[in-house]
C-alpha cells in the first residue's frame, strides 16, 4: 500500500475520477457563459478578449450542451475507475498532515465508483432527452427557464457523484459523513428539480425534512462517538470498540447511526419518504436513489458494522445481531406486500428497492452471526467473503435492471404516463422492444434465471446458508440445531421473492394482455439517448446473469479488500 | 457442468472455441423471425425476399452446417479420442452431500466431441439444412400456409438448436434439457395447424406418449445422479468411476441405464410407446414427417449410443448382458410389428413412418447386440489384473464393427429416409396441386359457398319443426323487422346451434343478406334457409375437396414419367432403406443381421432377435417396393394422378443431394463408415490402405466372408431381402407405364421386370386381405385403442380427482394467502400517510426499537 498526502505525487492518478468530475463541474458552471466579451483597458482603447459574457456561440447557448458535457465526464470518470483495475491496483491511502487516514483507494472503493458513475452516467445520458430543454431561439418564457437551468440538474448530479466517491473512499466517519451529506443534500434538489409540478416540489420537501432528522440522528450518533473515543478514525474506532465497547455510549452512537444510514439505504420504517420521493422525481433521478444512493448507505452500513463494530471484537454474536435482522426482517416484508397493492410503477419499484434493502440488510446479519473462534477462524473468513461478495454483486447488477427500470418508465413520462400502470398498457403493441425489454428487468428484479438479478439473488441467498452452516462444516456432523437461525433469513427471502413475483410479472400482464389506454396507441415519443441508455442497461443484465464469472471474480477482489481491513 | 478431471483427452481446437455457436445460431434465430413475423407479417418484402423467415433460417442453419463440418474435420484429423472442449461455467454452488462435507458443482456448459457425436452431428446438421431448403420449397408454395410460416420456420430453428445441442452437450443433464426442448418443437410441429381437431390430437398425444418414457428417463438420470453424484460424460464415463460404482452398486447402475432405454424408447418410437409416430403426420407434410424420421427420433438411439462406455467397461463384465437382451429384443419386435403395419397402409406417409419405426427398430437390435458383446467380451488391451489380454485384438475388433454397423445404419436411413420424406412430400404436394387444379373450375359453379353454420341452423330448425318466421320473431328482438348481426349471434347461441365470437358473424350475414343492406328480414332468411335445406337433401354439400385424400397412393400410380427426379429418388431410397447390395443400407444393415445372429450363436436368447431382423429383411423388401410401384408404375389411379407435373427447385436440391448421399453408400462403406472407431486403427480413412484398399476390404468382407456361418447368412439376408420381399411386391403391384408415357432411362429395367413378374405369377391375397389379420394391421394391432381405453379407465379418473383437489387444495391454499396478502398490503400502505410528521413518527418508533433491540441483546 502506497502512503501519501494531499497533492503528492500519484494523487492526481489515485483520485483521477474524481478530479474529472470536479472539472467537469466548473467546465459545466463556466462553459454556458462564455461569449465573445471584450474587456476594454480603461481610457485606452485596446480591447482584450475576456469571453465572460457578451455575444454566445452555438456550443454554449446550446441547451443540450451541460448534459451531453456531464455524461461525457460521467463515462471519463467511469472509464478511469476501470482503468485503475488493468495492470492491478494500486492501493493507495491519502493521509492527512497529521498522519490520520483520510481517504483509501483500493478495490472497494473502486468497485463502488463504477457503480456510482456507471449509474450517474446512465441517468445523465437518458436525462439528455427527458428534462425539457427547447431550441436556443425559443424566446418564451418557459423555454428560457428550461434551457437556463439545464445546466443545475448535471451539476447537481456531478456533486451526487463526488459526494458517494468520498463516501466510498473514506477512511474516517467524519469525512463520510460530509461525503453522505454532499451527495444527499444534492439529491434532495434533484427530486424536487421539477418545481412547478406539485408531486415533485412535495416530494422533495418530504424528503429533505425526513431526510435531515435521519442525518440529525446519525450527526449526533456521530459525535457520542467521538465523544467516547476522541477520534473518529476508522482504525482508531475499531481498536477502541474491541476494548471496550460493551459500553452504553458506543452502543447508543451505534444505534443513532443505523437510523442514519437505515434511510439511505431505506429500510423499514425509515423508508416512508422513498416512495413519495421516487414517485415525484423523474425517473432517472428516482433510478439513481434506488442504486447508488442505496450503495452508498450499504458502504456506511458495512463501515459501521462490519468495519467498526466488527463481529470479531464481540465474542460470539455481534451486539447488533437481532436488531439488524428485525430490520431485515421487516424491511424485506413491509417493502414486498406494500409493492402487492401499488399501482404507480414508480412506487411499486419503490417498494421492491425496500425489499432489496431488506435482503441486503439480511446478508449484513449473516455476517454479524459469525463465530471467530480461532477453529472457526478460516471458515467464517470464507463465509464473510461469500457474503459481502454477494452484496456487492447485487448492488452492481441493481444498476442494470432497477436504473433500467426507471429509465423505460422515463421514456413513458415523456407522455405524461409512467404514473399509473394502466399507461403501461399495451407497450407490447406500441413497442415491442421496450416491453420485451422492461419484462426482462422485471424478471431480473425477481430473480429468474438465467439473468443478473437471479444470479445476484442465489450469491446472496447461498452466501447466508453459508454463514448458516459454519459451525456444521467445523464440527462435520449436520444436526438441525447446529445451523445457525440466520437460516430462516434465508429461508425468508426466498418466500418473500415469491411474493414479489407477482408485482413483477403483473407489469408484464399489463404490457403484453391489456390494450392501450385511449390516446396512448402510438409508438412512444423518441428519444435516442434514453433508448441507448436502456439498451446497455438491457445488455449488462444479460451478461451478467450468463457470463457472471468475471463480474464475481471483481466483487471477490473488493470484498477482500473491506473484509482483509477488519 | 461440473468440469473435474477426466479420463478424457482435451485438445485445442480453435473449431471446438466456436462450437457453442453451433447450438447458439439457431437459437438465436428463434426469437428474431418470430418477432419479425409478428411485425411485418403479410408485408411483401418479408413474403417474397423473405420467405416468411425461410431466408433467415437457412443462412443460419448453413452457417451452423460449416461449423459442424470444420470441428468434424479438426476432430477426425485429430483422430482425437474424446474431446471435451469449451467448458463454460456460470456459477458454482456447494451441494450439501450426506452428513460430512459439502461438494462443489459447477453448473456451465461444455461440448463434447467423440465418434458417436460428430456422426449425429453431420446428420443433424446436413439434414437440417436441406429440410429448411425444401421447406422453401415446400411450405411457401401452399396458401393454406400464408402469413403463419415464420412460426413454422421459427419453430424449426429452435428444433434444430435442441438437436444440435443435444448431441454436442457434455452432460446428460443437458442431453435431457435438449431433449426436451425437441419434445416441445415437435409439439408445436406436429401441431401446427392446430384449427384440425386430428392434428391437435396428434400433438397432444405424441407429447404425451414421449413424456411416459421421459419420466422413466429422469428417473434413470437422478439414479444416476445417485450413484455418481454427477452427470458429467467426464465423470460418469471415467473408468474408475464406474469400477467404484460397479463395485458397490451395479444392479442400480443396471436399473437406472434400462429407466433411461425406456426414455429412448418413447423417443424412437418403439414398440410399445410407438403410437405416437403415424400420428405425427399430421404436421405440415413432409417436414415434421421428416424431422420425426431422419432427426429427432435418432435421438433415442444416440442416447443408447451414449450408454457405449457402461457396457464396454472392464468392471461392469457381464453385468449388463440382459439390458443389452433387452434393447435388442424390443428393437427385433419393433422390426417386425411396424414392418407387418405397414404392408397394409395405404397412406404414402404412413408406410414411411412405420418404415421409420422398423428401420429405427434395427439400429435398436444392432445396438443391442453390438451393447452385449461389448460387455460380454474382454476387448480391452489389459484385464482388471493388469495382465496383457491375448484376445484383445480379435474381440477388440468384433465390438468395434458391431457398434460401427449401428450407427451406420443409423447414418444411412437418416439420409434415405430423409431424401423419402422429402420426395413424399413433393409427390403430395403436386398431386395436392393437380387435384386443386383440376377442380377448382366446377366448385366455382356448382358449389355455393354457405357456412356451415347456416347448415347447422337449417337443420336445427328442421329437427324443431320450425319455420324460418318462427325463427326470426323469435329473435327479432328489438321488433324492427330487421335482425342485425348482434340479434343474430345472440340467436345463435341461445338455439345453442353455435356461439361465434362477432368477426366471424360476417360471412353468415353476408349469405344471408341477399339485398345487401346490412341486415336481414324474413324473405331473405326463408329464401337461404329454403335453398339450403333442398341442397341437403340433394346432398349437395359433400365437399369432394375434403374427400380427397392427396396422400392415399391410391390417387397416384405411374408418376414415374411425370416427377422423374422425385421417382428417382424415390427408387434410390427405397433401394436403401431394403438393403439392395452395394447400396447404402446394404452395408449397415447386413452388418446389423450378421452382428445379431453372432451374439445369436453364443446366447441362445438372441435367436428372437436374430430371427426377427432376418424376417423383417423381407418384410420391408416388399412394403418398400409396393409403396414404390404403387406410387410410381403402372397406370395413373384416377385423372388427379394423370395431371401431376414435375415440382420446383427449392424441393429438387435436396431430393438431388440426398439421392447422391444414399447412392455413394459403397464410398462411405470403403472410408471405414462400418467400424469407426475413435482410434487411430479404427479411424475413417485409416486402415486397410485407403479407399480402394477399403473398398476391397469391404466388398470381401461382405461376399465372400471366410466363415461358412456368416458366407451364408449374407446370401440367405440377400435373398429374402431383395429377392423375396420384392418379388412379391412387383407380382402384385404396379405394371407398366401408359402408352406414350416416357420414362428415364433407369426406371427401364425396374418397369420391365415388374410387368414381367406382374403378368406370370400374379397370386391371390384377396384371403390375406380379407382376413382379421390384415383387419387388426390396418388398425395397428389395437394399440391406440387399447391405451386409450386404460387412459379413460384409470388416467382419467385420477386425473379428475386431481383436479379436483388442485382447485380445493392448492388453489385454495393460494387464493387465501394472496387475499391476505393483498389486505396486510392494503394496511401497510395506510400506514403511508403522506404526511412527513407522520413518517418521522415512524422513524422514531423504529429508532426506539433498535435501542430496545441492541439493549435487550446486552442486558
Amino acid at each position: 500500500m502506497e502512503t501519501m498526502q494531499a497533492f503528492d505525487d500519484g494523487f492526481a492518478t489515485a483520485l483521477a475520477p474524481e478530479i474529472v468530475l470536479v472539472i467537469g463541474m466548473f467546465t459545466l458552471m463556466i462553459a454556458p457563459n462564455l461569449g465573445d466579451a471584450k474587456f476594454r483597458i480603461p481610457l485606452t482603447q485596446i480591447r482584450i478578449p475576456w469571453f465572460f459574457g457578451g455575444k454566445r456561440g452555438a456550443l454554449e447557448s446550446d441547451p443540450r450542451m451541460p448534459g451531453l458535457f456531464a455524461s461525457v465526464f460521467f463515462v471519463l470518470a467511469f472509464l478511469l475507475a476501470a482503468l485503475s483495475y488493468v495492470n492491478g491496483m494500486n492501493v493507495t491511502m491519502i493521509q492527512s498532515e497529521g498522519g490520520h487516514d483520510l481517504l483509501l483507494v483500493n478495490e472497494f472503493s473502486r468497485i463502488f465508483e463504477l457503480i456510482f458513475y456507471g449509474a450517474l452516467a446512465l441517468a445523465s445520458i437518458a436525462s439528455i432527452n427527458r428534462i425539457p430543454a427547447t431550441s436556443r431561439n425559443d424566446r418564451s418564457a418557459l423555454g428560457l427557464y428550461n434551457n437556463r437551468r439545464q445546466v443545475d440538474f448535471y451539476i447537481l448530479l456531478m456533486t451526487t457523484g463526488l459526494g458517494m466517491s468520498i463516501v466510498a473512499l473514506a477512511q474516517d466517519l467524519f469525512l463520510l459523513f460530509i461525503g453522505l451529506e454532499l451527495a444527499s443534500f444534492s439529491t434532495y434538489v434533484l427530486v424536487s428539480f421539477m418545481k412547478e409540478t406539485k408531486e415533485g416540489t412535495e416530494a422533495g420537501m418530504k424528503y429533505f425534512i425526513v431526510g435531515s432528522v435521519a442525518s440529525g440522528v446519525g450527526l449526533y450518533g456521530l459525535s457520542l462517538l467521538y465523544l467516547w473515543s476522541g477520534s473518529l478514525q476508522f482504525t482508531e474506532l475499531t481498536i477502541a470498540f474491541a476494548e471496550n465497547g460493551m459500553e452504553p455510549l458506543p452502543l447508543i452512537a451505534l444505534g443513532m447511526l443505523l437510523v442514519g444510514f437505515g434511510f439511505k439505504v431505506s429500510a423499514a420504517p425509515f423508508h416512508f419518504a422513498a416512495p413519495d420521493a421516487y414517485a415525484g422525481a423523474t425517473s432517472p433521478v428516482a433510478g439513481v436513489l434506488a442504486t447508488a444512493s442505496k450503495a452508498m448507505g450499504v458502504i456506511g452500513l458495512l463501515r459501521i458494522l462490519l468495519v467498526v463494530a466488527s463481529p470479531e471484537a464481540t465474542d460470539g454474536a455481534a451486539v447488533w445481531l437481532v436488531a439488524l435482522a428485525v430490520l431485515s426482517v421487516v424491511t424485506m416484508t413491509w417493502g414486498n406486500l406494500a409493492a402487492l397493492g401499488s399501482t404507480n410503477p414508480k412506487r411499486m419499484l419503490a417498494y421492491s428497492s425496500v425489499a432489496h434493502a431488506g435482503y441486503m440488510l439480511a446478508a449484513i446479519t449473516a455476517i454479524g452471526a459469525l463465530n471467530w473462534e480461532p477453529e472457526h477462524l478460516n471458515v467464517s473468513n470464507d463465509a464473510a467473503l461469500a457474503v459481502v461478495t454477494a452484496l456487492i454483486f447485487h448492488l452492481v447488477v441493481l444498476v442494470c435492471f432497477k436504473l433500467g427500470a426507471f429509465l423505460v418508465l422515463s421514456i413513458l413520462e415523456s407522455e405524461k404516463g409512467g404514473h399509473t400502470l394502466a399507461s403501461l398498457g399495451g407497450l407490447a403493441k406500441r413497442e415491442p422492444f421496450l416491453a420485451a425489454t422492461m419484462f426482462i428487468f422485471m424478471m431480473s428484479l425477481a430473480g429468474v434465471p438465467p439473468l443478473s438479478g437471479f444470479v445476484s439473488k442465489l450469491l446472496v441467498i447461498m452466501g447466508i446458508v453459508k454463514v448458516a452452516l459454519v459451525d456444521v462444516t467445523v464440527s462435520g456432523n449436520l444436526t438441525f440445531s447446529d445451523v445457525h437461525w440466520v437460516w430462516y433469513l434465508a429461508l425468508l427471502m426466498v418466500i418473500n421473492s415469491a411474493i414479489s413475483v407477482f408485482y413483477y410479472l403483473r407489469v408484464g400482464l399489463v404490457m403484453f394482455f391489456h390494450e392501450p389506454e385511449a390516446g396512448r396507441e402510438g409508438p412512444l415519443p423518441q428519444g435516442k439517448s434514453v433508448r441507448l441508455a436502456i439498451f446497455a442497461c438491457l445488455l449488462t443484465t444479460l451478461y451478467f446473469g450468463v457470463g457472471a464469472g468475471q463480474l464475481i471474480a471483481l466483487c471477490e477482489s473488493a470484498a477482500n479488500a473491506l473484509v482483509g481491513a477488519w | 457442468m461440473a468440469a473435474s478431471a477426466g479420463s478424457s483427452v482435451i485438445v485445442e481446437s480453435t473449431a471446438a472455441q466456436y462450437a457453442p455457436l453451433i447450438i447458439l445460431l439457431p437459437m438465436l434465430a428463434f426469437p428474431i423471425i418470430l418477432l419479425f413475423g409478428k411485425l411485418y407479417n403479410g408485408e411483401k418484402f418479408w413474403k417474397d425476399n423473405l420467405k416468411e423467415g425461410g431466408l433467415i433460417a437457412l443462412p443460419v442453419m448453413g452457417a451452423s452446417l460449416l461449423l459442424a463440418l470444420w470441428l468434424i474435420s479438426d476432430f477426425i484429423g485429430a483422430y482425437g479420442g474424446v474431446q471435451k472442449l469449451s467448458d463454460w461455467t456460470w456459477f458454482t454452488s456447494s451441494i450439501w452431500e450426506s452428513g460430512f462435507a459439502t461438494q462443489e458443482v459447477s453448473f456451465g456448459f461444455g461440448i463434447h466431441v467423440d465418434h458417436i457425436t460428430v456422426l449425429l452431428l453431420f446428420v443433424a446438421s446436413f439434414l437440417c439444412l436441406l429440410i429448411n431448403t425444401f421447406a422453401v420449397g415446400y411450405m411457401n408454395t401452399d396458401p393454406i400456409n400464408d402469413n403463419r410460416n415464420h412460426r413454422f420456420y421459427a419453430e424449426f430453428v429452435l428444433f434444430c438448436s435442441g438437436m444440435l445441442g443435444m448431441v454436442l452437450a457434455d452432460s446428460f443433464l443437458w442431453l435431457f434439457i435438449f431433449w426436451e426442448l425437441m419434445g416441445l418443437c415437435s409439439y408445436l410441429l406436429i401441431g401446427f395447424y392446430y384449427e384440425r381437431p386430428s392434428a391437435a390430437y396428434a400433438a397432444k398425444k405424441a407429447f404425451l406418449t414421449t413424456r411416459v418414457g421421459d419420466v422413466f428417463l429422469m428417473v434413470g438420470l437422478a439414479m444416476m445422479w445417485y450413484l455418481f453424484g454427477s452427470l458429467d460424460y467426464d465423470v460418469v464415463f471415467d473408468k474408475y468411476e464406474i469400477k467404484a460404482v460397479a463395485e458397490t452398486n451395479a444392479s442400480m447402475l443396471a436399473w437406472s441405464l434400462g429407466l433411461m432405454f425406456i426414455g429412448a424408447v418413447g423417443k424412437s418410437a418403439q414398440f410399445p410407446l410407438h403410437v405416437w409416430l403415424p400420428d405425427a403426420m399430421e404436421g405440415p407434410t413432409p417436414v415434421s414427417a421428416l424431422i420425426h424420421a431422419a432427426t429427432m427420433v435418432n435421438a433415442g438411439l444416440y442416447l443408447v449410443a451414449r450408454m457405449f462406455p457402461f457396457f464396454g467397461a472392464e468392471a461392469l463384465h457381464g453385468e449388463l448382458a440382459d439390458l443389452a437382451f433387452i434393447i435388442a429384443a424390443i428393437g427385433g419386435t419393433t422390426a417386425v410389428m411396424a414392418a407387418a403395419i405397414a404392408f397394409v397402409q395405404d397412406d404414402l406417409k404412413k408406410v414411411l413412418a412405420y418404415s421409420t419405426m422398423s428401420q429405427l427398430a434395427y439400429i435398436f437390435t444392432g445396438l443391442g447386440a453390438a451393447l452385449y458383446l461389448a460387455n460380454t467380451l474382454h476387448w480391452h488391451e489389459y484385464l482388471t489384473d493388469g495382465t496383457k489380454n491375448p484376445d484383445y485384438y480379435v474381440n477388440h475388433a468384433i465390438v468395434i464393427v458391431a457398434f460401427g454397423a449401428a450407427l451406420f445404419h443409423l447414418f444411412n436411413h437418416a439420409m434415405a429416409k430423409g431424401m423419402l420424406f422429402m420426395a413424399s412430400g413433393a409427390v403430395i404436394h403436386e398431386v395436392h396441386h393437380a387435384h386443386h387444379h383440376l377442380h377448382h373450375h366446377d366448385h366455382d359453379e356448382s358449389h355455393h359457398d354457405t357456412p356451415e353454420e347456416l347448415i347447422m341452423l337449417a337443420n336445427y330448425l328442421e329437427a324443431n319443426g320450425q319455420t324460418a318466421f318462427d325463427f326470426f320473431s323469435s329473435i327479432d328482438l328489438d321488433g324492427s323487422g330487421e335482425i342485425d348481426t348482434y340479434e343474430f349471434q345472440t340467436a345463435l347461441k341461445k338455439a345453442d346451434v353455435v356461439d361465434l365470437p362477432p368477426w366471424e358473424m360476417a360471412p353468415l350475414m353476408k349469405a344471408l343478406d341477399l339485398d345487401g343492406n346490412g341486415s336481414i328480414n324474413v324473405p331473405e332468411l326463408d329464401l337461404t334457409l329454403g335453398r339450403i335445406r333442398k341442397e341437403i337433401e340433394e346432398g349437395h354439400h359433400d365437399d369432394h375437396h375434403d374427400d380427397f385424400d392427396a396422400q392415399s397412393m391410391d390417387n397416384m400410380g405411374g408418376l414415374a414419367s411425370k416427377m422423374p427426379l422425385t421417382a428417382t429418388a424415390m427408387l434410390v431410397g427405397s433401394l436403401s432403406i431394403m438393403g439392395f447390395p452395394l447400396i447404402g443400407g446394404f452395408w449397415s444393415k447386413e452388418g446389423i443381421i450378421a452382428n445379431t445372429w453372432r451374439v445369436a450363436l453364443e446366447d441362445p436368447r438372441f435367436m428372437y432377435p436374430a430371427l426377427c431382423v432376418l424376417l423383417g429383411a423381407g418384410m420391408t423388401g416388399f412394403y418398400m417396393s409396393r409403396m414404390w410401384l404403387k406410387t410410381f408404375a403402372g397406370s395413373p389411379k384416377g385423372e388427379v394422378a394423370a395431371h401431376v407435373g414435375p415440382t420446383n427447385t427449392w424441393i429438387k436440391t435436396p431430393l438431388f443431394i440426398l439421392t447422391f448421399f444414399s447412392l455413394a453408400g459403397i464410398l462411405f462403406a470403403s472410408m471405414g463408415f462400418t467400424h469407426w472407431a475413435p482410434d487411430i486403427e479404427y479411424g475413417l480413412m485409416s486402415d486397410h490402405g485407403g479407399l480402394w484398399g477399403g473398398f476391397l476390404y469391404e466388398m470381401e468382407h461382405v461376399f465372400a466372408n471366410e466363415k461358412a456361418f456368416f458366407f451364408i447368412l449374407t446370401y440367405v439376408a440377400l435373398f429374402i431381402g431383395a429377392v423375396v420381399g420384392p418379388g412379391m411386391a412387383l407380382s402384385l403391384y404396379g405394371g407398366a407405364l401408359d402408352e406414350g408415357e416416357e420414362a428415364k432411362a433407369w426406371f427401364t429395367p425396374v418397369l420391365a421386370l415388374n410387368a414381367a413378374v406382374k403378368g406370370r405369377y400374379h397370386w391371390d391375397n384377396s384371403s390375406f386381405a380379407q382376413s382379421g389379420f390384415a383387419t387388426a394391421l390396418s388398425n395397428r394391432l389395437y394399440f391406440d385403442h387399447y391405451y386409450d381405453m386404460a387412459m379413460l379407465k384409470i388416467v382419467a379418473a385420477f386425473s379428475f380427482k386431481s383436479a379436483e383437489a388442485d382447485s380445493k387444495v392448492i388453489d385454495g391454499t393460494i387464493k387465501t394467502i394472496e387475499r391476505t396478502s393483498q389486505q396486510l398490503s392494503t394496511k401497510l400502505r395506510a400506514l403511508t400517510t403522506g404526511s412527513a410528521r407522520d413518517y418521522i413518527l415512524m422513524a422514531a418508533v423504529g429508532t426506539l426499537t433498535l435501542f430496545a433491540l441492541i439493549w435487550g441483546v446486552i442486558a
